[in-house]
C-alpha cells in the first residue's frame, strides 16, 4: 500500500509545474481570453516536446499511466492552462486509444503526440447526455463516403482544432449499438462550426453543424456502429482528468486564500486569526486533501485495471463537481472584495472548475452511476 | 503509488476472517463477565495490544494489520474488547512515564482486560479548554487528596482505575500546574454517576471525587508536567481504527441497500425514488473518499511516518460525514427510520442477522444519535479546524482571552488547544 507518488511522478510534476510557469503565466492566460485561437502555438509545441502523453512509444507518446495524466491536468488546473492538451490528448488520443484500430492510431497519434495536429471529440448533442443514448448525428454512406448529418455541441476547441473526432450513428440504430466514431477535418465541406463564448474565457468551445458532411470511409475509426465501448472509456479518463484539473484550481486557490488570510489586517488582526476565517480554511483543506484521494484513486484504479476503476471515476468526478466550486467559491469570499475583482487571479480558477462542472457528467449523472455500480457490487457479493 | 495489498497482508486477511468465522460469539454478550472473556480470546489470538511493544505483551504489528483487523472486525459486528481506553492511551502512558514499578504493577492487567481503566480528564467547566482543569490534588505527606468533579468518563462505571489529570499547582499558569495520577475507583470518596444521554444509554459516566487519598507513588513522570504528558501524541494503535470506521458505513451502506427495496414510499419502491437515487449515490460516493482517504493515512503510517496534526483532517473528516450519511439514512427511511422497536423485519438496520454485536433491537436511529457525539468527543469540530488552521495551515493563533490575561502578570506561555 503506497499512495505516495514516486520519485519519476515527483520529478513529473516539478518539471510540467516549471514549464507551466515559466512559459504560461497567468497574463498569457488572459491574454488569451480574448484571442480567436485560445491558446499560443509556440507554447504549445514546447509543451507537447516534453513527451507527456499516454500513447505507446511506438506512436511517438511517452507512455504515461492515467496517474501522470492527472498530475499533468493538475498542473494544468493551477495555471489555468488555456490550450487544446485535454482536446487532442485526454478526447481524441483516448477515443484513438480505446479504438482497436491500428491505422487509425498510426494515422493520428505520433502527430497528436508531437503538437503538429490538434485534435477534439464531439460528443453531446442538443440533450446534455453522456450516455449513447445522447448521440442522435446520422452516420449514413454514399458510395464510398460517409456522409455526416446532425449537431454537435460544447466541442472543446471546436474553433480551432485540425481534426474533430465525431460521434455518430446508423439511422435506426438505438443504444449502445451502431455508434461510430468518424474523423472529420474542421474545415470540411458542410461543416459550420459556431464559437461560443463562455463564462470560463480562457476554455473555448464551439457549436459544431454537420450538413451532408462527406469523408472517404478510411476516415471511420474502428469498426462501424462499435464505438460505444471506446467512448465509454475515454468518458472515463476524461471524467478522472477533469477531476485532476479541478483539483489544481481548488489547490492554488486554497494556496491563495491562505497567503490572504496571513497577511491581511481588519480589526487589527490577522483576518486569519478570525475562527470565521480560520476554519473555513480549514475546511476547504479537508475538501481538497480528499479530493487528492479520489483523484488519484481513481487514476491508480484505470492503471491498476482494478475492478472499480468505473466506480472510482465516478466518485472523483462527482467529488470534485462539489469540492471545487465549494474551494473555488469560498477562495473569493476569504478574499472579500479584491477577490471579486477582474484583474485579482481568483476568478479564473472558479469559472475553470466551474466550466468543467458539467462535462463529462455532473454531480446527478455520476451519483447514479455510483449507485448502481454500488448495487451491482451488492447483488454480486 | 500502489494501492494494492500486498500477498502478505492478503494472506494475514485471511487468518483474521477465518478466524472471526470461528469464534465470533452466536449470542449477544450481556455481562461483563461474559465481555472479559471475549477480550481474553481476542488477546489470546494476538488481537489487543497489536502495534504495542513485544516487550510489554504486546505484537509491534504493522499498522496495515491493526487495520485489516479492525476491518474484518468491524465487517461482522465483532464486539470490541474491554476497556478500549486502556490499550489506547493509558497503557501507552505508563510504558512511556511509568516507573518501573507502575509497568509491573498494571501494563499487563491492562492487556488482557483483568484492569479495565477510564479516563479522568474532562470537567463540567472545562471541555474543550482541558488545561483550565480546577480538580484538585493537594499533596499531604506521601499522599495526593483528591477533591473535584470528572465528566465524560467513558466506561467509569465498569473501570478498575482511572487515569487522571488534576491541578497539583493552583499558583503557576494553567498549563504549568497539572499532574498525571492513577486513581484506585474503588477508593473511598470515589462516586460514579452514569450520565443518562440524548442516546438514553449511559456509556459515559460522571466521577466525583471527595477527599481521596492516593499514595504519591501513583504520581506519573514529575509533578506538574501532566499536561505535557497528556499533550504528547502516544499510542501504538494508530492503524486500528482507519479501515474500521468505513468498513462500519460500508455494512450499514449495504443493509440500506437491501431496505430500499422493500420500502414504499410515494410513488413506488424507494429505490425507484430518483431524488432517494441521489442521495444513495451521494453517501456511497463519500464512502468511498473516506476508504481511499484512509488507504492514504495507512500507506504514510506503514513508511513509519506519524500522523501529526494532519490527524484532525482524518478525525473532523470522519466524524462530519457520519453525522450527514446518518441524517440522510433517517430522511430516506422516514419514519421507520426513527422506531426503536417493533421494526419490520424487513426495514431492520441488522437484517436480524447481527447476534453479536450491541442489541439494538435493528434500530436506524441508535448510529443516528450516536454520530452527534463523533463531532464533539476527543476534539470538537471547532477544535480540530483550530488545529488544522494553525497547525497545518500556518495561521496565526486566534487573540484569546485567557492568552491576554496571562500575558499580563509575566510573560506568556506556550499554549495549546485542550481536548482529550
Amino acid at each position: 500500500m503506497d499512495f505516495d507518488f514516486t520519485e519519476d511522478q515527483v520529478m513529473l510534476r516539478n518539471l510540467v509545474r516549471e514549464f507551466l510557469t515559466e512559459q504560461a503565466p497567468v497574463k498569457q492566460v488572459r491574454d488569451m481570453m480574448d484571442d480567436a485561437l485560445g491558446y499560443d502555438t509556440t507554447v504549445y509545441s514546447q509543451l507537447m516536446g516534453l513527451g507527456v502523453t499516454p500513447f505507446p512509444e511506438s506512436y511517438g507518446g511517452g507512455g504515461l499511466g492515467m496517474i501522470e495524466q492527472a498530475i499533468i491536468l493538475e498542473e494544468m488546473g493551477r495555471i489555468p492552462y488555456p490550450g487544446p492538451y485535454f482536446a487532442s490528448v485526454i478526447l481524441a488520443g483516448s477515443a484513438l486509444m480505446h479504438s482497436g484500430d491500428d491505422n487509425a492510431r498510426a494515422r493520428y497519434l505520433p502527430d497528436i503526440a508531437n503538437g503538429d495536429l490538434t485534435a477534439t471529440l464531439a460528443l453531446i448533442e442538443d440533450a446534455v447526455d453522456w450516455t449513447p443514448a445522447g448521440i442522435g448525428l446520422a452516420v449514413t454512406h454514399d458510395g464510398g463516403d460517409l456522409v455526416l448529418n446532425g449537431i454537435k455541441r460544447f466541442v472543446p476547441f471546436g474553433q480551432s482544432v485540425d481534426v474533430v473526432f465525431v460521434a455518430g450513428r446508423a439511422p435506426g440504430s438505438s443504444g449502445a449499438d451502431g455508434v461510430s466514431l468518424v474523423a472529420v477535418p474542421r474545415d470540411a465541406a458542410g461543416l459550420t462550426v459556431e464559437p461560443t463564448t463562455m463564462l470560463d474565457m480562457t476554455s473555448k468551445v464551439a457549436t459544431l453543424r454537420f450538413d451532408n458532411v462527406h469523408v472517404p470511409a478510411e476516415n471511420l475509426v474502428g469498426a462501424e456502429g462499435g464505438a460505444a465501448a471506446a467512448l465509454e472509456e475515454t468518458l472515463r479518463a476524461a471524467a478522472i482528468a477533469a477531476a485532476a484539473e479541478m483539483l489544481g484550481a481548488s489547490r492554488k486557490s486554497l494556496e491563495m486564500s491562505n497567503d490572504y488570510a496571513k497577511v491581511r489586517k481588519q480589526f487589527g488582526q490577522f483576518i486569519g486569526q478570525f475562527q470565521a476565517v480560520k476554519h473555513k480554511l480549514a475546511e476547504m483543506l479537508e475538501l481538497v486533501e480528499n479530493s487528492h484521494a479520489a483523484v488519484y484513486y481513481a487514476a491508480w484504479a484505470v492503471d491498476a485495471g482494478a475492478a472499480d476503476a468505473a466506480l472510482a471515476a465516478s466518485v472523483a468526478k462527482a467529488t470534485l463537481n462539489e469540492s471545487s466550486k465549494r474551494v473555488c467559491g469560498e477562495a473569493i469570499q476569504v478574499h472579500g472584495g479584491i477577490g471579486y475583482t477582474w484583474e485579482y487571479d481568483l476568478h479564473l480558477y472558479w469559472k475553470r472548475a466551474k466550466y468543467l462542472e458539467p462535462l463529462y457528467g455532473d454531480t446527478s449523472y455520476h451519483r447514479e452511476r455510483v449507485l448502481e455500480e454500488s448495487l451491482a457490487q451488492h447483488a454480486a457479493s | 503509488m500502489d494501492l494494492n495489498y500486498t500477498a502478505e497482508d492478503q494472506a494475514f486477511r485471511a487468518t483474521v476472517r477465518a478466524w472471526f468465522e470461528e469464534n465470533l460469539p452466536t449470542e449477544p454478550l450481556h455481562t461483563l463477565e461474559e465481555r472479559r472473556a471475549w477480550h481474553r480470546k481476542l488477546y489470546e489470538a494476538g488481537f489487543i495490544g497489536m502495534g504495542w511493544p513485544k516487550a510489554y505483551g504486546g505484537q509491534e504489528a504493522r499498522p496495515m494489520e491493526q487495520a485489516i483487523v479492525g476491518e474484518e472486525m468491524a465487517r461482522v459486528n465483532a464486539p470490541a474488547g474491554v476497556g478500549g481506553l486502556g490499550i489506547s492511551i493509558v497503557g501507552p502512558t505508563i510504558i512511556h512515564h511509568g516507573t518501573e514499578e507502575q509497568k509491573k504493577r498494571f501494563v499487563k492487567n491492562i492487556l488482557t482486560g483483568e484492569e479495565i481503566w477510564c479516563q479522568l480528564y474532562s470537567e463540567p467547566n472545562s471541555g474543550s479548554d482541558l488545561a483550565s482543569l480546577q480538580c484538585r490534588a493537594d499533596i499531604d505527606g506521601d499522599e495526593f487528596v483528591i477533591n473535584g468533579q470528572k465528566i465524560w468518563n467513558s466506561g467509569a462505571h465498569i473501570s478498575d482505575w482511572g487515569l487522571m489529570l488534576a491541578r497539583t499547582d493552583r499558583s503557576a499558569s494553567k498549563h504549568q500546574g497539572i499532574s498525571c495520577i492513577l486513581i484506585d475507583m474503588k477508593e473511598p470518596g470515589v462516586e460514579v454517576r452514569p450520565l443518562k444521554q440524548i442516546s438514553g444509554s449511559s456509556e459515559f459516566s460522571e466521577v466525583f471525587f471527595s477527599d481521596v487519598r492516593v499514595p504519591a507513588d501513583n504520581l506519573i513522570g514529575e509533578l506538574n508536567t501532566g499536561w505535557q504528558i497528556a499533550q504528547t501524541t502516544l499510542g501504538y494503535e494508530r492503524g486500528g481504527s482507519t479501515l474500521s470506521r468505513v468498513s462500519r458505513l460500508q455494512v450499514q451502506f449495504s443493509r440500506l441497500l437491501e431496505v430500499v427495496q422493500s420500502l414504499e414510499v410515494t410513488g413506488g419502491k424507494a429505490i425507484n425514488d430518483p431524488v432517494i437515487r441521489q442521495e444513495l449515490g451521494a453517501i456511497a460516493a463519500d464512502i468511498e473518499v473516506l476508504r481511499y482517504a484512509s488507504l492514504r493515512i495507512l500507506s504514510r503510517l506503514e513508511k513509519g511516518q506519524r500522523p501529526g496534526p494532519e490527524a484532525s483532517i482524518a478525525k473532523l473528516h470522519y466524524s462530519e460525514l457520519d453525522k450527514r450519511v446518518q441524517e440522510i439514512i433517517l430522511d430516506i427511511l422516514g419514519p421507520y427510520g426513527q422506531e426503536l422497536d417493533n421494526i419490520p423485519e424487513e426495514l431492520r438496520a441488522d437484517g436480524g442477522g447481527s447476534p453479536s454485536g450491541e442489541d439494538t433491537a435493528g434500530s436506524w436511529a441508535y448510529p443516528y444519535v450516536w454520530s452527534r457525539a463523533g463531532t464533539i468527543y476527543a476534539g470538537s469540530s471547532e477544535i480540530q479546524k483550530n488545529i488544522i488552521g494553525e497547525r497545518v495551515l500556518g495561521l496565526p493563533k486566534e487573540v484569546r482571552a485567557d492568552r491576554i490575561a496571562a500575558a499580563q502578570p509575566k510573560a506568556g506561555t506556550p499554549a495549546g488547544e485542550g481536548g482529550q
